[in-house]
């Protein structure tokens, strides 16, 4: 790919040698794209979370070398790695919050892919084991968090085996099977579950799962990456209290992908109605979506029963998410008092946001109609308003700058590390990584800006269209058939493909829209670029 | 690009190089910090500081003025909270007190010595026999000696192991005005201490 490298020398070479030879491997499947340019990072929730994925799986496996799952040993093991072993404590808050980053950009992932009705055209598959991954990645970040066997943990792992054992004629042998006889087996599956079974089912649902068309956004990436160090500074784990079956465990609220569950569980009605069923039928009614909607369109708009679901959803696992959250805090009332949810009041509103959400979404859909209506009455602004045009000066002064802070932050960073002060190092740590998202912007702008043609008026009024091409005008109505059709990606782009250099620069993307091919950069119904991993 | 300025010619760097070299220098500051990362993976567990006890097995601090002259105890080092870890082949060592003959009569330091019990050729645990005629480090496993005055090799498997690993890995003590006897912070390499289970290089 290193083509443009005048000086042949035989490193060069060799890497050409293994280019060749990828040619056979299944990776020239994939099209694999570096935008050039920003690209709304919508598009491509997908790619971050496995790139959280990567993440939890590189500093899992460190953390693999000092936990120890045993019943007498795990808490102390954990507590060892966040207080004596050298980054312990950083590689076990990114790997804490890392989790909860994947599952937060999984959901997004998922409802992005709603809303914009990308789960048709043949996408179906795609749609059906993300569901999958995604109620895995939630049992994964489950397991993660009990094999600490903190007081939290035991109350979670109790919970699971009841629920397990809830389930009708199989329950209580489902649960010997999956959780073995005690503490001691509990803390060893989990391990088991939590470092093997479940990765290795997400990752043979992953090879299933991976779109033809991926995009790795570098500053994006980065930043994502940064902004899950950062929190871990600001916001470090704690250990939680080492498990203790003489003394009473306190109050405790599981994580937050779990709490809307735990707020059906505190209804105090059945377990299996509660805490298997339900969960279940939303889990099955995901599955089913894209076989129930009938919509010929696929925006939003254009498909308001099943955005007013969607909505619906979104709304009641809010609230749930809530209300698991909540513990009264009138310490004076009896414990069970404070978390028993009524459950007249609590399934009461979840029926009524049911009406509130489809009117709220026949309200939105209202005024996006209206505001589309609008925009085609008025004069169309000027199509490069949007872009911010630097001059090549100001783009070295900024980098530069940058470079000069980011000098400064590896000082910070060095001496936070001498006097043990492992949040600050960190969170400095994590704007490292935003800095270098930035520079990294920066200078794939730069290199766009060298690389277009001296005389500027053509390209600059050809480029803006395709960067910012479709949020402004009224879109027209598409042709589902030609576009976003990834299983037959068009052999002109394909035989270009590999070469993603040419994908960086912005003359390849008005020739294949030119050619109306479904090439990446093409828009699509859904107004934004088709790389959806 | 409002000042569209030709580019520079002869000796000056290029635009897109002065890019790309800043780019590779952003790379790098972004991720240095993280070469120091590489500290998570040793275990920290077996770094000493400080000098420590001599702690027999009995729980006292042995003392220059009543550890029997030729004889040993299995002493570990370092001790930990952990009883699993305390148990371990390379934290159990071989505090001797010499014999007459190797001068284990005299009342300082010198008379003593401590060293790994995990035998250089597999890993076995050796221990001394004080018995007269042998006087000496014996492997249960293949029967390798050791010498203790220096912790060398003299006889089987691991005497024929080329150095350092026929020398015994072993800790520098010292005594304090009471006799108690401590050992040393270690050096953890083939010209320190040695390294327990691989070896020393014999300084003469």
């Amino acid at each position: 790919m290193v083509v443009s490298l005048k000086n042949e020398n035989s490193l060069v070479r060799f890497l050409r040698w293994i280019y060749a030879g990828v040619e056979r491997t299944i990776f020239m499947g994939l099209k694999f794209t570096l935008p050039g340019r920003f690209v709304s990072p919508l598009g491509f929730l997908g790619m971050l979370t496995f790139v959280m994925f990567i993440i939890l799986g590189i500093t899992g496996a460190l953390l693999m070398l000092f936990y120890e799952p045993e019943l007498d040993r795990a808490w102390n093991s954990v507590q060892t790695i966040n207080n004596a072993i050298p980054y312990g404590f950083h590689m076990r808050n990114i790997h804490y919050h890392a989790s909860n980053a994947m599952v937060m950009l999984a959901l997004l992932h998922m409802y992005y892919q709603y809303f914009s009705g990308r789960y048709k055209i043949r996408n179906e598959i795609l749609w059906v084991t993300g569901i999958l991954i995604g109620v895995l990645t939630i049992l994964e970040a489950f397991t993660g968090y009990d094999i600490i066997f903190s007081e939290r943990a035991e109350l979670a792992i109790s919970i699971a085996a009841s629920l397990t054992n809830s389930i009708p004629v199989l329950g209580p042998q489902m649960r010997e099977a999956f959780f073995g006889g005690g503490f001691h087996d509990f803390v060893l599956r989990f391990y088991a579950f939590h470092v093997f079974f479940l990765p290795i089912f997400l990752l043979g649902l992953m090879v299933v799962h991976f779109p033809r068309f991926l995009v790795f956004d570098v500053p994006m990436v980065m930043a994502i990456s940064g902004a899950v160090m950062l929190t871990g500074g600001v916001f470090p784990v704690d250990l939680g209290t080492r498990f203790d079956p003489s003394t009473p465990p306190g109050i405790t609220v599981p994580e937050w992908y779990l709490t809307g569950l735990y707020a059906f569980l505190r209804t105090m009605y059945d377990k299996f109605v509660t805490g298997v069923a339900w969960p279940g039928l939303f889990i099955f009614a995901l599955l089913v979506v894209p076989f129930v909607d009938r919509y010929k369109k696929f925006s939003w708009k254009d498909r308001p029963l099943i955005t007013a679901v969607g909505i619906t959803s979104l709304a009641q696992i809010m609230v749930t998410t809530y209300w698991g959250f909540y513990i009264d805090p009138d310490i004076k009332k009896a414990l069970l008092e404070r978390l028993v949810i009524d459950p007249i009041f609590f399934y009461a509103v979840m029926l009524l946001l049911v009406p509130l959400s489809f009117g709220f979404t026949y309200m939105m859909i209202k005024l996006a109609k209206n505001a589309e209506a609008n925009a085609k009455l008025r004069p169309k602004k000027p199509a490069g308003k949007k872009s911010i045009n630097l001059s090549q000066r100001t783009i070295y002064i900024i980098f530069v700058a940058l470079l000069i802070f980011q000098i400064y932050l590896n000082i910070s960073a060095y001496y936070a590390v001498v006097s043990g002060m492992k949040n600050f190092s960190l969170f400095i740590i994590g704007i490292m990584m935003l800095v270098f998202a930035g520079m990294f912007h920066i200078y794939r702008h730069g290199r766009t800006m060298s690389k277009a043609p001296p005389p500027p008026p053509p390209s600059r009024a050809v480029t803006p269209p395709t960067a910012r091409p479709t949020l402004v005008p009224p879109r027209p109505t598409p042709a589902p058939a030609a576009t976003g059709e990834k299983p037959l990606a068009p052999p002109p782009v394909q035989k270009a493909g590999g070469a993603q250099e040419s994908k960086s620069t912005t003359q390849p993307h008005m020739e294949a829209k030119a050619q109306s091919s479904s090439d990446i950069q093409t828009p699509n119904p859904t107004d934004k670029p088709d790389e959806d991993y | 690009m409002a000042q569209q300025t030709p580019p520079a010619r002869g000796g000056k760097i290029s635009r897109r190089d002065f890019l790309k070299l800043m780019a590779a220098a952003g790379t790098v500051l972004t991720f240095v910090p993280f070469v120091d990362w590489g500290k998570f993976l040793p275990n920290p567990s077996g770094k000493v500081a400080e000098k420590a006890k001599v702690e027999l097995p009995d729980g006292t601090q042995a003392n220059i003025k009543t550890f029997p002259v030729n004889s040993s105890k299995a002493v570990i080092y370092p001790k930990t909270n952990d009883n699993v870890l305390n148990k371990e082949s390379f934290r159990t060592w071989q505090f001797i007190r010499l014999p007459e003959e190797l001068g284990g009569t005299k009342n300082d330091v010198s008379s003593f010595r401590m060293y790994s019990m995990v035998c250089l050729h597999l890993w076995c645990l050796w221990k001394y026999w004080p018995d007269p005629g042998r006087k000496r480090g014996e492997c249960p496993c293949h029967g390798s000696m050791y010498d203790p005055l220096t912790g060398k090799a003299f006889a089987g498997p691991a005497s024929l192991q080329a150095p350092p690993s026929n020398v015994l890995a072993r800790l520098d003590l010292e005594s304090d005005t009471d006799g108690n006897i401590w050992i040393k912070p270690p050096n953890w390499s083939p010209n320190g201490n040695g390294v327990v289970g691989y070896g020393r290089f014999l300084k003469e």
